[in-house]
């Protein structure tokens, strides 16, 4: 059993690995970028010195400005560095906008892989000022290096110590500063000041086969991710630089008040509904509770929200009697704990039964189902011939088998029971996962979006394996062997 | 010889036929699911500010035709799509009868066909709108205005004169249920009635088609998996492993949303490739148990190459599951194609159930929410019912 369940715990690791690379390209390669208004901002024309500068802060502070998977940026060739140059110069005034913003990101984005390049054409452009203004300015940017986890809460020394250097360094260069319209002469000045720094800084831009490979695999976006995720980190919101796992575990409560009755009212509900249309097979009650089943099980249940929102609620026509949405009154502070508990019964009537009739419709049939298997079976026939009495032989004997396709849906349930549920919160204006989840992609914030689609990828993935042992727990025929 | 003609030659699918008939129900859902094609296809005759014919003192103008293939009148391509259907129709049925009564060929030819013939249809219309270059003409104004300079007018219009995208101005909007407008109006005021007509042909669609993408990575990764085993079965049902754990329904929401100028077709794609992974443990358990059988076995002897025992012998054995689970994939993915409208994910300009219930609920306006939601309902409902009484017509337990 042990072995069985760490043998099952191991494989989850590459699975799990494989869903996270999955999601990721997904979520990196789908069109748009990421940062929201930030990034829409940069998006359009040509955005103002200042927010572009934050921008490119966002970047690099979300890794964004690294290829996705693999890093080949150390062999960084003249013509592709030359081409961006090219097309963000835009000299000739021909290259269309989006082209030349996409060069500016692209030139960005190679930072400090550029350096090398851009200095060899530098010294070839001579001659050439608005080219060469362009070049300069690029330098400018890229020569500058990021402080090490600038946005940590503590620094050991060592890293306070490089970052000071780095400070240092980025403040040298900063004095290079050539404005736009300098003439040949200023602009040969700084590039000879270019020249020395370069010939004093060279070997940092010599990789060995070794920091190739490194690169190679490291320095991407992926590799950063994953890092982190590792240490069970899924980073911090793009939005308000909160942690997600934090933000995540504080919507969780009102997630699970919502779920966690409706699973329990599904079963008490579903249960003897399944048994005793089961025993009752082909009656009238029977034939009654399929079509009636059936016709809430393909109810939308967005739809019967909107239905029982518009007759019972405040904000509708009829019956005033629940309030429009919200988990709690504004007024919660001056409750009572009593108070309290009504205030949020009161509040999650309306979306506990949009939750709880579209499982129990689909768990009385599995219910049923599961009876009617059992029901026919020799050992019930014997309990009857024994002459026990129905009760007894529905209850003890029959259910015990019957129930096991329904208890092991339990463990099916958890996505469910944690995610909440999108479509009802969103309705209701319930503020758990659900909301959470639909904000997070309104906003654009990816590490967010990738923090709840692992988190649920992980409860499915511990959902399959509780659903496994508790078969195996209901049912002794069941082994491991 | 004598002894031979009294059998008649019983198919599996004629079984299955015969018992699919009793269940009255379910043929009632069968009945329900054609009108709603046939309702979807023929939507311009039910209404379209097109007349028909009209013609203004003595001269007649056939605009009618054209305007079917106008993309400024029908923004979306599915509406083109169906409309060239629409005019290709009666050539549809004269071609499934030359097929089946004069040339009898087999089934499977016959539906290669048949499908190819419609695709051909649907690539024609399309080129045919990208070549119309006509602006949204209003021919009731023109006509109006021909009245009241006392010429001689005459014109046939569809039962409603509404197109999905024509606002109506004159009240104010979202309308209550009139004799204009049957259901009312919504928010900018277009006809709901017409917006819910041409709203089934969205819904139709989304279903058959993504659920035509998923069956087909499914049936091909399943086939594979099951058909060769070993290391192609491995890896195969590794990934189904990996792809099962996605939170599909978020993954969808979250791909929609990143999608800048959404259409109907991304959400088909959308929908397609996260739900495939049920169809292919299906496929491959079936693939897995028919390939130990002895006509398999048989054919390998006979030296028929692989592609051909897998697609021609197994897999019409394995249809069965395959056409339940194909049923019930209908109704789940128009219920999840109107989930993302609902959430404003789905395509905004597209009349769909879900954008118009939603709409309703922004509104509290009761003809706006019970209208498409019945409508979905309605719709998954059958799909439900039909795919069940297929499953239970094909259990050999539940054979009368």
């Amino acid at each position: 059993m042990w072995t069985y369940i760490a043998k099952r715990i191991l494989w989850m690791i590459p699975t799990f690995f494989a869903i996270s690379l999955i999601i990721f390209l997904i979520l990196n390669l789908a069109p748009g970028k990421p940062g929201g208004t930030l990034a829409s901002g940069a998006e359009g024309q040509e955005a103002s010195g200042s927010s572009r500068e934050s921008y490119r802060v966002f970047k690099s502070q979300f890794n964004l400005d690294k290829p996705v998977l693999f890093n080949t940026r150390y062999a960084l060739s003249d013509e592709q560095v030359e081409k961006c140059l090219n097309n963000y110069a835009n000299e000739s005034g021909k290259v269309p906008m989006k082209e030349v913003i996409k060069s500016q990101e692209l030139l960005e984005d190679y930072g400090q892989y550029s350096i090398p390049s851009l200095i060899r054409i530098l010294k070839k452009s001579e001659g050439n000022q608005k080219f060469r203004a362009v070049v300069l300015e690029t330098l400018l940017q890229n020569a500058q290096r990021y402080p090490i986890n600038a946005y940590a809460e503590h620094l050991d020394e060592k890293t306070k110590k490089i970052n000071n250097e780095i400070d240092i360094e980025n403040n040298q260069i900063r004095t290079f500063a050539c404005s736009k319209d300098a003439s040949l002469k200023d602009q040969e000045k700084v590039a000879q000041k270019w020249y020395a720094w370069y010939g004093k800084h060279e070997d940092r831009f010599k990789y060995s086969f070794w920091q190739k490979v490194g690169i190679f695999f490291t320095d991407t976006r992926f590799f950063k991710y994953w890092a982190s995720l590792i240490r069970f980190d899924f980073g911090v919101s793009h939005i308000d630089k909160k942690p997600v796992m934090g933000k995540i575990l504080s919507k969780l409560q009102y997630s699970l008040c919502l779920s966690v009755p409706a699973v329990i009212f599904a079963y008490i509900i579903s249960v003897p509904l399944g048994v005793f249309s089961a025993v009752k097979q082909n009656s009238k009650f029977d034939r009654v509770c399929a079509v009636i089943l059936f016709m809430l099980y393909s109810l939308p249940s967005f739809f019967v929200a909107t239905v029982l929102l518009y007759f019972f609620s405040q904000g509708g026509d009829f019956l005033k009697i629940f309030p429009t949405g919200g988990f709690q009154s504004p007024s919660v502070d001056s409750m009572t704990t009593w108070e309290k508990t009504k205030d949020i019964i009161w509040h999650i009537v309306l979306p506990l039964i949009c939750m709880t009739y579209g499982s129990f419709a689909s768990l009385s049939r599995y219910a049923r189902t599961g009876m009617l298997d059992v029901i026919r079976s020799d050992y019930v026939r014997t309990a009857r011939a024994k002459g026990l009495s129905e009760f007894v032989v529905v209850v003890k004997h029959a259910m015990r088998n019957g129930m096991i396709p329904i208890i092991t849906l339990l463990g099916t349930l958890l996505p469910v029971i944690i995610g909440g549920s999108v479509i009802i919160e969103y309705i209701f204006g319930i503020p758990g996962m659900g909301q959470l989840s639909i904000t997070s992609i309104y906003n654009r914030d990816y590490n967010m979006i990738m923090g709840i689609q692992l988190i649920s990828a992980i409860l499915v993935l511990i959902g399959i394996l509780l659903s496994d042992l508790l078969y195996a727990l209901v049912d002794p025929r069941i082994s491991f062997k | 010889m004598e002894e031979e003609k009294k059998y008649k030659k019983v198919s599996y699918w004629s079984v299955v036929w015969s018992q699919f008939k009793k269940n009255k129900v379910a043929l009632w859902g069968l009945g329900a699911i054609i009108l709603l094609l046939l309702q979807a296809i023929y939507s311009p005759f039910l209404s379209l500010d097109v007349p028909l014919v009209y013609s203004v003192e003595g001269t007649t103008h056939f605009p009618f035709l054209v305007e079917l293939f106008n993309k400024n009148r029908f923004e979306n391509t599915v509406d083109i799509l169906f409309n060239g259907i629409m005019v290709a129709s009666p050539f549809i049925v004269a071609l499934w009868f030359v097929l089946k009564k004069v040339l009898s060929f087999s089934t499977s030819k016959n539906l290669v066909i048949f499908i190819g013939f419609l695709i051909l249809v649907c690539i024609l219309s399309s080129v045919a709108s990208e070549n119309t270059k006509m602006g949204n003409k209003k021919y009731k104004d023109e006509i109006a205005a021909a009245k009241a300079d006392g010429k001689k007018v005459s014109a046939i219009f569809p039962l409603m004169k509404w197109s999905y995208k024509e606002t109506d101005l004159e009240g104010r909007n979202p309308q209550a249920p009139s004799a204009k407008h049957l259901l009312g109006t919504d928010a900018t005021g277009r006809d709901v009635l017409t917006r819910m007509l041409y709203g089934t042909r969205i819904s139709m669609t989304i279903g058959v088609v993504a659920v035509s993408i998923y069956m087909l990575i499914g049936i091909v990764l399943g086939a594979l998996a099951g058909y060769f085993g070993g290391a192609i079965d491995l890896w195969i049902s590794r990934l189904i492993e990996v792809v099962i754990c996605f939170p599909t329904f978020f993954l969808i929401l979250t791909l929609a949303a990143f999608i800048e100028k959404r259409t109907v077709f991304h959400v088909m794609i959308l929908i397609g490739v996260v739900s495939w992974t049920g169809v292919a443990r299906l496929v491959r358990g079936e693939f897995l148990r028919q390939r130990g059988m002895d006509y398999v076995q048989a054919a390998i002897a006979l030296g028929i190459s692989r592609a051909k025992i897998i697609f021609t012998h197994i897999l019409p054995n394995a249809m069965g599951p395959i056409l339940v689970s194909a049923t019930f994939g209908i109704a789940s993915a128009i219920l999840t194609e109107s989930s993302l409208s609902f959430l404003g994910l789905g395509d905004t300009t597209a009349p769909s159930w879900g954008g118009i219930l939603n709409v309703g609920r922004q509104q509290g306006k009761l003809w706006l929410i019970l209208a498409p939601g019945f409508a979905i309902f309605f719709v998954v409902s059958v799909f439900n019912l039909v795919g069940e009484a297929i499953r239970d017509a094909m259990d050999p337990r539940l054979r009368q």
